[in-house]
């Protein structure tokens, strides 16, 4: 596939820092608002226990599933001066999406039923934060989205390196059970810095700046709400 | 009103001890050599420390006599008399009493009449806690001069017979262990007056942000190893019965520790959107942690973003004094106004992130003077 790069650059613009820092901002928020979230509270605790972590698998597949199709219909509203951030939301959509495969296969070795977790319907956290990112996929040239791949990439890394071995010390679970979180450890560097180039290409002007860390902030407020019900419902 | 640093004053008990001679201090559990040592002092990167405690884990000196002889010096290196000080305000993680508080003790171990007392109860940032306060005070005009005056005495938490008594190396793990090769004995002060005298700092903002509502206890003392009992340690039917069940342990939650970094930058990060902190602006950057924390994405992402501070610009003496826990700022601050660093006009800006339960505390100063 013939694709445009954006590459990290080497400093960002005023603007872009600027905006950076209010996506850092969004981010140690968010993470704030998760360690309140009753199911990552006990991971944080040591009151984690396997059918906690079932229920994790089974609440985020619905999402997973669902997110590769917002990110292609993303790709598919950007016009032509946009290509080249078209490319690198392409990129990601390939990347992406079969990875629900592999948290379903996670599901199944920690001794859960293939049918039931392809069963499973979003909650209501998930039908909330699906909802909005179609929504903002199928605008013109949605930006802001960028705001929501600062978190969910964000979310990623923060499961590989923070949540995977601590699911396997406390549940007793293996490496053959965890291979979904730990999912996003690769190659970590170049999605920073693919990032930087995204943050770079896209805040050119105050107002789609606000855009992403409004998205970011709502993405990041609607994930919660997505892991606060796994609590919630039965 | 504007509040001045005047003078600073630090104390620190007995002869540097290097890393060989720890344990020789602290004991051995149960007679054996620690596994853990060699790799936690490796990380915390600590050459030399002061304990007031001797080779028979004697206290050579109590938490207030090292308070006081701290106090003395800043106020010895200073024209202003003991009794014009008219607030007092002390900081400890664990004063020589259970009560009174510590500042009462200190207040007596210093002879100094009729004060208004404070005594900041937590752990790195009370020192912050207690500064603000008596800044607070001379900025209401109710005090013309204020002495701060924080102290710890770690080691008696970190002797070997704590742990023989909590069930020794079989319940030992890395989190109990973790903090025993990091903090150590020392005391800081400094003096607040209404206005400027000589070379000294002036106090441009004091802010922290606590995190206590969002996060677990990353660092304490008073619940039991095992973490499903809830008790803490007066629900004991005896003190002896919760030292055995380990509730009388410092124990740091060594996984939460990369969040208290995280939540140091959003401190700043909150402090520069309110156009309050200008990181570009700043000479000199007192950090109560080490620079290598700040490694890794975390360094680019400040980097990235404009919110770095240059390596040069950093000024530690933790490696040679040690993690003095509350006293660390200005055990620093001390060593760094006395080493000439300061020129008149240089923003300083001191961090302090306490661990405990997620404290990040900030203090602002300008060189002035002359």
């Amino acid at each position: 596939m013939e694709t445009i790069d954006i590459k990290r650059p080497v400093a960002l613009t005023e603007l872009g820092q600027g905006a950076l820092r209010r996506l850092a901002r969004a981010w140690f928020e968010f993470e704030r608002r998760l360690a309140v979230v009753p199911i990552v509270r006990r991971l944080d605790l040591g009151t984690f226990t396997r059918d906690d972590y079932q229920r994790l698998l089974l609440n985020l597949r619905p999402q997973v599933v669902e997110g590769s199709r917002w990110i292609s219909r993303c790709a598919s509203s950007f016009d032509r001066d946009h290509a080249d951030i078209r490319s690198v939301v392409l990129r990601h959509a390939h990347d992406e999406h079969r990875d629900y495969e592999i948290l379903e296969t996670d599901y199944v070795a920690t001794g859960g039923n293939l049918k039931t977790i392809r069963e499973q319907p979003r909650n209501i956290g998930s039908e909330a934060l699906n909802a909005f990112l179609m929504h903002r996929a199928g605008e013109p040239n949605p930006v802001g989205l960028l705001g929501a791949m600062w978190i969910i990439e964000g979310l990623g890394q923060k499961m590989a390196s923070n949540w995977a071995d601590r699911v396997e010390e406390l549940t007793g679970v293996d490496g053959s059970c965890t291979r979904f979180l730990r999912y996003h450890a690769d190659n970590d560097d170049s999605h920073m810095d693919k990032l930087y180039g995204l943050i770079d290409r896209v805040c050119t002007h105050e107002n789609a700046a606000d855009d992403v860390v409004r998205t970011a902030s709502v993405v990041a407020r609607l994930y919660a709400l997505q892991l606060e019900e796994i609590d919630v419902e039965p | 009103m504007n509040v001045y640093v005047t003078s600073t004053g630090a104390f620190l008990p007995g002869p540097p001890v290097d890393n060989t001679e720890i344990e020789h201090i602290l004991g051995f559990v149960e007679g054996k050599p620690s596994r853990l040592k060699a790799r936690i002092l490796k990380s915390n990167g600590i050459q030399t420390r002061h304990y007031a405690i001797d080779r028979a884990q004697r206290t050579t000196h109590s938490n207030v006599e090292m308070a006081v002889s701290a106090a003395r010096k800043c106020l010895d290196d200073s024209p202003v008399p003991a009794k014009s000080v008219g607030m007092l305000s002390c900081a400890t993680t664990q004063g020589d009493m259970v009560v009174p508080g510590f500042g009462s003790m200190v207040q007596a171990g210093l002879g100094v009449p009729a004060v208004e007392l404070l005594t900041a109860h937590g752990i790195c940032s009370s020192s912050v806690m207690a500064v603000k306060a008596a800044a607070n005070s001379l900025r209401l005009g109710e005090h013309r001069r204020a002495l701060v005056v924080v102290s710890e005495l770690a080691s008696r938490l970190l002797k070997s017979t704590r742990y023989e008594a909590a069930g020794g190396l079989a319940a030992m793990d890395f989190n109990s262990e973790f903090l025993r090769w990091m903090l150590s004995d020392g005391a800081g002060a400094c003096l607040l007056e209404d206005a400027p005298r000589g070379r000294c700092l002036r106090i441009d903002w004091i802010r922290s942000f606590s995190h206590a509502d969002a996060f677990p206890v990353c660092m304490g003392i008073g619940t039991p190893t095992d973490a499903k009992d809830a008790r803490t340690w007066q629900d004991f039917p005896t003190y002896a019965q919760a030292e055995a069940a380990g509730a009388l342990l410092i124990r740091q939650d060594v996984r939460l520790l990369e969040q208290m970094v995280k939540l140091g930058v959003d401190g700043a990060l909150r402090l520069i959107e309110e156009g309050v902190l200008v990181n570009q602006d700043i000479d000199h950057f007192l950090c109560h942690y080490s620079s290598h924390h700040f490694r890794g994405k975390i360094a680019d992402l400040l980097v990235m973003s404009g919110a770095n501070i240059p390596e040069d610009r950093w000024f530690t003496n933790l490696y040679t004094r040690g993690n003095t826990g509350a006293a660390s700022i200005l055990i620093m601050l001390d060593e760094f106004l006395r080493a000439g660093r300061a020129a008149v006009g240089d923003k300083i800006l001191c961090m302090v992130p306490e661990s405990g339960r997620f404290n990040t505390a900030y203090m602002h100063f300008t060189a002035v003077g002359d």
